[in-house]
């Protein structure tokens, strides 16, 4: 009996903090989903907490001090001898209330209380112009206005898709068959290539991308979906490799030799035996590296480019707040939606999720 | 027996791994160091894709036709440019439609691409052999680093000189000459411009309040302690810009330069003959700071400047009442203003004043220069187009943009605001670029902004942001 409420007492303190630590990361996401629904102008005045009702001085009178009060000098209202400096941050009256400058040039002064407050102006226009395209207005030579509309996200989206999908299953689908050979099969100079691959992790990107940029020119890949597909593919084989081979090298020994017995092929192995059991694990890793192809931008502006037709999400969004960054706005609802597309995955293989991170680390 | 066997496979494997990273990592040091300017004073021309422009080419070029009349005969139909740039969205918009005609005419596909990394990438294209037949540079220093290395072709093999000294001021053509692996080239030719000396003001306000626009530096200082009077900071200064905050400050002290040196002088300092220690740009500084550091001239006194974005300063200048009354920014800026206000009649500029007579009227500005990387014949045809001001026409209707180029007509522009700022360039009696920009990157765009920043936040005094920014020459 003692042991299981103690039991449960750990849980509730382990729920605790895993709520919190929840919640701190939730925070910011969650602000910034606040913020893709108010205008600019009013990102720009509060923040994004100043939707919900907070305490704020409120303003109760005004008090209008003659014209020509000079501001350099002590100011007086009602009696009391406030500076310049005090009467612009706020400063207590001493009947309690709040003494602020409204308006300097008409020498009001605001007397403000602390009150209940909350901001509620909220917009979609936010939406509307990432979604649907800005209008932009040209001046045609015989002076008439017209309006133009751009580009919306929804071509970047498509595009991405044929990055992201691709540049998934190619790794993978390689990565499976690597980690197969590399746990069972016996072939020379199997541990040292296998250290190699691995070896390979600790290698940034960077450090490839103009010498393959060289490469892709004179083979003409430049600009193109298979160039960088693969691209991702070659930079995320190494771990692919690696998170597979743990797993494979963990299934049952007896299960192959039976199979060998049956007469199977390797590739009959293959695709009867380890694929179905591995689908938890090559679940977990396509999470992992769809993930990083779709949010990619490093890659794709190497070797695609901003040619519309190609054009990814990432680089898009990062071109829609305009040449000086004026619309910068539009990233907070920009975000929102490419978030949309790994939040359907995620929660579509979730359930695999937490066995495959778990696949490898128990023996059986 | 075994055991050794296996260890000293994965030392085999480490050595392998190690010889790999290594020449990774020495092919990336070379090309970062063709990217930097201090390496790439080498004179030889490094290997290029694209096939350097010889002099005798430049001889039949300008007997026979030019190549935009061939584009215009319809010689080059079906045939595709390239082009990279760093303007997006709104302004690649008014560019595509601008160059539409053209198109159509000639049935040349110009395909522009922009991007928010142009400076970075165009490095990397270039050096991985996958450079665009025109690339837009706005700031000529980057240019500079090409055109050192050869990579450039020089438009003087053959755009026709006469036409190019009629249709451009004379200063514009200086700034376009660059030196190249032997001897000066002309790097690219001016496509647009922007004018930065221009003071704005709510002009609706700014007159019901009685002010009254400032015609020399102390009539400014007078107007600016006069704001400050009636309760008001008369100006609105925003430095922040993300890795680029300082930029704004560095426009205010070329301008200030400009106005209490001679254009020797500014020219010296830009090519760093002048350093930053001499009391010439310290004094600048010290004009600067008469306002920047005063707290009742600046909106939110100065700890302020360097957390205001410059794209959101002016923006205090259109609540109601106007928080500040000023701001200095070049022409671009209107874009951050809010979209229901009308230019002329909410708000307008002037001229930011000279303050010593005997230095005239100097304008300081800046523009894209489009340089050419591939020499084929549709390309120079291209190229040809864009030193016409029919290249920007509606570009410069739809506001936004100054054409440096001489034949652009003064009604095309649609507004009085734009119109103004075309002639003020045109009359100025100095007209530089912005030092900044001139600069190599570890100076304008490295230590000046970033000395400033800590001048202006406070952090160290003038002398020490001076030596600061001095030392970028050295690195």
């Amino acid at each position: 009996m003692r042991r299981k409420s103690r039991r449960t007492g750990s849980k509730t303190v382990v729920n605790l903090v895993l709520a919190l630590i929840c919640l701190v990361w939730l925070v910011p996401a969650f602000g910034l989903f606040v913020s893709s629904f108010r205008p600019a102008t009013e990102i720009l005045k509060s923040g994004w907490w100043t939707v919900f009702p907070h305490k704020e001085n409120v303003t109760k009178d005004q008090i209008q001090l003659p014209k020509d009060t000079d501001l350099r000098q002590p100011i007086e209202v009602n009696g009391n001898k406030y500076s310049d400096d005090e009467l612009r941050s706020g400063v207590k009256a001493p009947d309690g209330s709040r003494l602020i400058w409204e308006n300097r040039r008409a020498r009001t002064i605001d007397v403000q209380g602390s009150g209940w407050k909350m901001n509620t102006t909220f917009t979609i226009e936010n939406y509307k112009g990432v979604l649907t395209g800005k209008q932009y207005k040209i001046t045609d030579s015989d002076g008439t206005v017209k309006t133009k509309k751009g580009n919306g996200l929804s071509r970047a989206f498509l595009n991405t898709l044929t990055v992201s999908i691709p540049a998934t299953l190619i790794p993978i689908l390689i990565a499976t068959f690597a980690a197969y050979a590399f746990a069972w099969l016996r072939f020379p100079f199997r541990k040292t290539m296998f250290v190699t691959v691995i070896m390979l992790l600790v290698v940034p990107l960077q450090v490839a991308m103009i010498p393959i940029l060289k490469d892709y020119t004179s083979l003409g890949l430049n600009g193109t979906f298979l160039g960088v597909w693969i691209a991702h593919a070659g930079f995320g084989l190494p771990l692919a490799t690696y998170f597979m081979y743990s797993y494979i090298s963990q299934l049952p020994k007896d299960l192959f030799e039976s199979a060998f017995m049956d007469g199977a092929s390797n590739f009959t192995i293959f695709t009867r035996l380890i694929l179905p059991l591995a689908v938890p694990s090559i679940a977990s890793i396509s999470i992992f590296q769809f993930l990083w192809v779709w949010n990619d931008y490093l890659v794709s502006l190497v070797f695609i480019g901003s040619q519309p037709n190609v054009q990814v999400l990432s680089m898009k969004i990062a071109d829609m707040v305009g040449t000086r960054g004026n619309d910068w706005h539009l990233l907070t609802a920009a975000a929102f939606i490419s978030m949309l597309m790994p939040l359907a995955v995620f929660f579509g293989l979730q359930k695999y999720f937490v066995r495959g991170l778990m696949g490898g680390s128990v023996k059986g | 027996m075994r055991k050794t066997n296996k260890t000293s496979m994965i030392i085999a494997a480490i050595i392998l791994v190690f010889t790999l990273l290594v020449a990774a990592c020495g092919k990336n040091n070379n090309a970062a160091n063709s990217e930097s300017p201090s390496q790439s004073t080498d004179p030889s021309p490094s290997v290029s894709a694209s096939p350097s422009a010889s002099p005798s080419e430049s001889g039949d070029a300008g007997a026979g036709a030019s190549a935009l009349d061939d584009a215009l005969a319809g010689k080059f139909k079906g045939t595709k440019v390239t082009m990279f740039g760093p303007f997006t969205d709104a302004d690649q918009v008014k560019f595509e439609d601008a160059i539409k005609d053209f198109e159509t005419k000639t049935g040349i596909d110009i395909q522009y691409e922009g991007s928010k990394e142009f400076e970075a990438t165009i490095s990397i294209r270039v050096d991985g052999g996958n450079a665009p037949d025109i690339a837009d540079f706005p700031q000529p220093g980057l240019l500079g680093n090409f055109a050192k290395s050869g990579k450039v072709i020089d438009v003087a093999s053959f755009m026709d000189g006469d036409k190019l000294k009629a249709n451009y001021n004379k200063s514009w053509l200086d700034m376009a000459t660059m030196a190249g692996p032997s001897g000066n080239i002309m790097a690219g030719i001016w496509a647009r411009s922007s004018v930065k000396s221009l003071v704005w003001y709510p002009k609706k306000a700014f007159d019901e309040a009685g002010y009254k626009v400032p015609q020399t530096w102390d009539e400014m200082m007078a107007l600016t302690e006069q704001i400050a009077k009636d309760g008001d900071p008369a100006w609105a200064i925003g430095i922040e810009s993300g890795a680029a905050t300082g930029w704004p400050a560095t426009d205010w002290i070329e301008d200030i330069m400009l106005r209490t040196t001679t254009p020797e002088n500014y020219d010296k300092w830009v090519k760093g003959e002048l350093p930053f220690t001499d009391d010439i740009v310290k004094n600048a500084v010290k004009k600067m700071s008469e306002i920047w550091l005063n707290k009742d001239y600046v909106y939110g006194g100065k700890k302020s400047i360097v957390t205001t974005a410059f794209g959101d300063a002016p923006k205090v200048m259109f609540d109601n009442p106007p928080k500040a009354w000023l701001h200095r920014q070049a022409s671009f800026i209107t874009s951050f203003f809010p979209q229901d206000l009308k230019s002329g009649v909410d708000y307008d500029w002037f001229y930011l004043p000279p303050i010593d007579p005997q230095y005239g009227n100097p304008v300081l500005v800046a523009g894209d220069i489009y340089a050419m990387f591939n020499d084929r014949p549709e390309v120079r045809a291209v190229m040809e187009f864009f030193t016409t001001g029919e290249s920007i026409k509606t570009w410069i209707q739809s506001g936004g943009v100054i054409a440096p180029m001489n034949d652009a007509k003064p009604e095309w522009y649609t507004s009085d605001v734009e119109r103004r700022m075309a002639e003020l360039a045109k009359n100025a009696t100095t007209l530089r670029f912005d030092g900044s920009d001139l600069m190599p990157g570890s100076v304008g765009a490295g230590t000046f902004w970033k000395g400033m920043t800590d001048y202006v936040s406070g952090t160290v005094d003038l002398d020490g942001a001076m030596k600061e920014i001095q030392a970028g020459w050295n690195k």
